[in-house]
């Protein structure tokens, strides 16, 4: 074959208009635009986000896309075409440093996610995101609004439940110590209440609790378990102070269930993704034996102790 | 002539700019990369400093890259080839300083826009509008002397380093337009999952239609000259550029196949993916067979030195790439640490290298003096294959430990803390890498403007 700059020419862009137009404008042109059941506009304020969070290249560590196979974050809803059809550009991103964004919205109430871009290590100690302070208070809450919107009906949803146990809690909190303690134990189902915390107390049992603490709970309980975590001055109702529990019948199944399942409205989140039943009763105990100071580990009724305990 | 003369008679002002523009933006580059290696180690390290914050500095590392170093590097060693392969001058010096200056403004004024914030968000295709113009403005420069020159050859037969630079140049220009889908100038994207598929498609090519080719046609040039073998073949040279043209532009989807796109479009990118070991291992067999048994000549040259050691990252980045096609190994890889080892075993190791050893093969013939120092490119050499491996090892352990993790249920977040001293190894050998570019960056200066060696 004798290559001319005429073959090379004509050859190569012949193929590559050939290949452009079935690899990318004939999956164009036949995409499904209808809208999945999720699918709503987003308003000026969730684009005006968006724009912020394209900008600043979140999509370097924030996928959009959830697989059939994941677990973490926002898994309940694998990824449709119908989705993302107002997404332009779309941000399925290609790495995943930080959790996956598609559900996001309304995972946590708004108060979480100010407190996350100040600093994200004041409500996740372990995360490895820059902080995003210097986008000043209005960017945040820009942002924040695109973030809440990730999920779209889903999110709308969501959002509802957070703004409802948001108003609960705050009346709870502001009923006084006394109130708020009985009511954070009555939101747990009857019989997670009478259960004692099944593991003993023992030395290696509290560094292990300590260990998941740290990677947890420090930045708004805060290293004494008094509520004053670096998150603290931007949450609200603000982070509980564990020593106003003593004396006041929390039981390790009350604190087992709240560590759990969180408390949707406030910025305690669930930790059932993260951690396993053995990690929240020994976080649960460390939480117990140090900062409350009265802890059932142990306790009858416990059933036949386990092949390993002391 | 001798290579004194010879330099002086083709000027070579074009290949000399060019080649010190990618010395340039590979420091630059390197240095953004390990602001970005920074932050994975010690997030709040210059956390308030908005213009280089992660999710700007990260853009602006894999564009000055792509753009400023690689290809601008690859383009040098093109301009000094071309002439020479076609047995004419080039068509012209004053044109071709101005797209190597156009082109560096060009850069310049893409790092400016994302650091800003105007990236457009989509990766590969962050440059803001204007820049995306001026960028095609620049490859249409070159298009222009690379074509004329083609035109106004005294040689009839075209050696097969043409074909490919030819054709690199040509069809990103055309690729770049519509991946950075220029007729859209706002958001400068589609709607919804063709934006993906056109963005993969075209971030793929910038790999398979730009850096391979021009990376292969380098290689094509400067290996035979420097073993003084003739080329083992001509018959694999056609198979394999034909092929790489036809594989390479087909297998851009393989980024999306855990995403809702049509079946039949996956399985083309997987099928092709697996494919791609035919135009690497012909491309392999030709240059490896016309060195063989002269790997003392390759030694002895340190461009060719450069330029073999790409062809071998060249062979592990593409079976790799192949077998990271497979949605059973994809369940693993993909969305972690695991990609970003492949696509710098790509980038640095096969195409980054092969452009240092490009400039160091052209530098000597286009000052006619010799270069400043062997033994900082001998240095320089060590220090980035020893970084570039290490990040292949290391980024490769990262992507396992996360994608095992993720993939048997633990959350992101389980994950973080146990990658802490893989991200420290990472910067120590990204450091290894910028010392690297760093002192390459000095010789290249020394060589092209303070050599005090004696005119060969």
């Amino acid at each position: 074959m004798r290559m001319t700059p005429a073959v090379i020419l004509v050859g190569v862009l012949s193929l590559l208009a050939a290949i452009a137009l079935t690899m990318v404008y004939w999956p164009y042109a036949q995409q499904d635009r209808t809208p999945s059941e999720i699918f709503r506009a987003r308003t000026a304020e969730e684009e005006a986000g968006r724009l912020i969070y394209i900008q600043n290249g979140c999509v370097y560590c924030h996928s959009q896309s959830i697989r059939a196979f994941d677990w973490d974050m926002g898994s309940e809803r694998i990824a449709q075409s119908g989705d993302y059809i107002a997404d332009e550009p779309i941000q399925l991103g290609s790495q995943r440093t930080g959790p996956d964004l598609s559900q996001a919205g309304g995972e946590h109430p708004d108060d979480w996610h100010i407190a996350h871009f100040i600093n994200p290590r004041y409500t996740r100690p372990s995360s490895l995101m820059p902080p995003f302070e210097w986008l000043g208070t209005e960017r945040i809450d820009t942002l924040t609004r695109y973030v809440q919107s990730l999920g779209l009906k889903a999110a709308d949803r969501r959002m509802e439940r957070q703004k409802h146990w948001k108003a609960e809690s705050i009346k709870a909190y502001e009923a006084g110590v006394e109130a708020n303690a009985r009511w954070l134990a009555e939101q747990v189902p009857e019989g997670w209440r009478s259960i004692p915390n099944p593991y003993p107390t023992s030395a290696a049992a509290l560094q292990r609790g300590h260990r998941i603490y740290q990677y947890y709970c420090i930045g708004c309980h805060g290293p004494i378990g008094d509520g004053m975590g670096p998150a603290q001055p931007w949450i609200y109702p603000p982070p509980l102070n564990f020593t106003t529990l003593t004396g006041r019948e929390i039981s390790g199944g009350i604190i087992y269930y709240q560590l759990m399942n969180g408390i949707t409205g406030t910025a305690m989140p669930y930790f059932k993704r993260d951690l396993e039943s053995q990690k929240i009763w020994e976080v649960g105990d460390y939480i117990a034996h140090y900062f409350i100071n009265q802890s059932d580990a142990n306790h009858e009724p416990r059933g036949i102790d386990a092949a390993w305990e002391p | 002539m001798s290579p004194a003369e010879e330099s002086t008679a083709h000027g070579n002002q074009t290949a000399k700019a060019f080649t010190l523009t990618s010395a340039m933006w590979f420091a630059f580059a390197t240095t953004f990369g390990m602001i970005a290696a920074g932050y994975l180690v010690a997030p709040d390290f210059m956390a308030n400093v908005e213009y280089i914050h992660f999710g700007r500095v990260r853009p602006m590392h894999v564009n000055a890259v792509l753009f400023g170093f690689v290809t601008p590097g690859l383009i040098a060693a093109a301009f000094y080839y071309i002439p020479r392969l076609l047995r004419t001058r080039l068509y012209s010096e004053r044109l071709g300083v101005f797209s190597a200056v156009f082109w560096n403004i060009s850069v310049a004024a893409g790092m400016a826009g994302v650091a800003l914030g105007y990236s457009q968000g989509r990766e590969y295709a962050e440059l803001p509008w204007l820049v995306d113009i001026m960028i095609v403005i620049s490859f249409g420069l070159v298009i222009v002397n690379f074509l004329m020159t083609i035109r106004r050859r005294t040689e009839p037969i075209l050696y097969v380093s043409i074909w490919y630079a030819a054709a690199a140049v040509v069809l990103t220009a055309c690729t770049y337009l519509l991946g950075n889908v220029v007729w859209k100038p706002d958001t400068g994207a589609l709607a919804g999952i063709p934006d993906a598929i056109l963005l993969w498609f075209y971030g793929h090519n910038v790999f398979g239609l730009l850096l391979s080719p021009m990376a292969l046609a380098v290689a094509y040039y400067v290996l035979p000259i420097a073993t003084r073998s003739p080329l083992y073949s001509h018959t694999l040279s056609l198979i394999g550029f034909w092929s790489l043209i036809i594989v390479y532009t087909h297998i851009g989807t393989h980024h999306l196949l855990q995403v809702p796109v049509p079946t039949w479009l996956k399985t083309i990118s997987i099928v092709d993916s697996v494919a791609m070991v035919i135009p690497v291992m012909v491309f392999l067999i030709n240059i490896w067979y016309t060195v063989k048994g002269k790997l003392g000549d390759v030694h002895a040259d340190i461009g060719a030195k450069f330029i073999f050691t790409g062809t071998i990252y060249y062979f592990f980045v593409n079976i790799q790439g192949s077998m990271m096609a497979l949605p059973d190994v994809q369940r693993i890889t993909h969305f972690n640490n695991w990609v970003v080892g492949h696509a710098h075993m790509g980038v640095l190791g096969f195409a980054g290298v092969t452009a240092l050893g490009g400039l160091y093969f052209i530098l000597p013939r286009i000052t006619g003096r010799p270069l400043h120092s062997r033994f900082l490119a001998d240095f320089q050499y060590w220090l980035v294959l020893i970084g570039i491996t290490g990040f292949s090892i290391v980024l490769t352990i990262v992507g396992l430990i996360q994608g095992q993790a993720w993939y048997n249920g633990e959350t992101l977040y389980r994950t973080l803390p146990g990658l802490q001293p893989y991200f420290i190894t990472r910067l120590s050998l990204g450091l290894l890498i910028m010392v690297g570019a760093y002192t390459g960056l000095y010789n290249v200066a020394r060589s092209l403007y303070f050599n005090r060696g004696a005119a060969a």
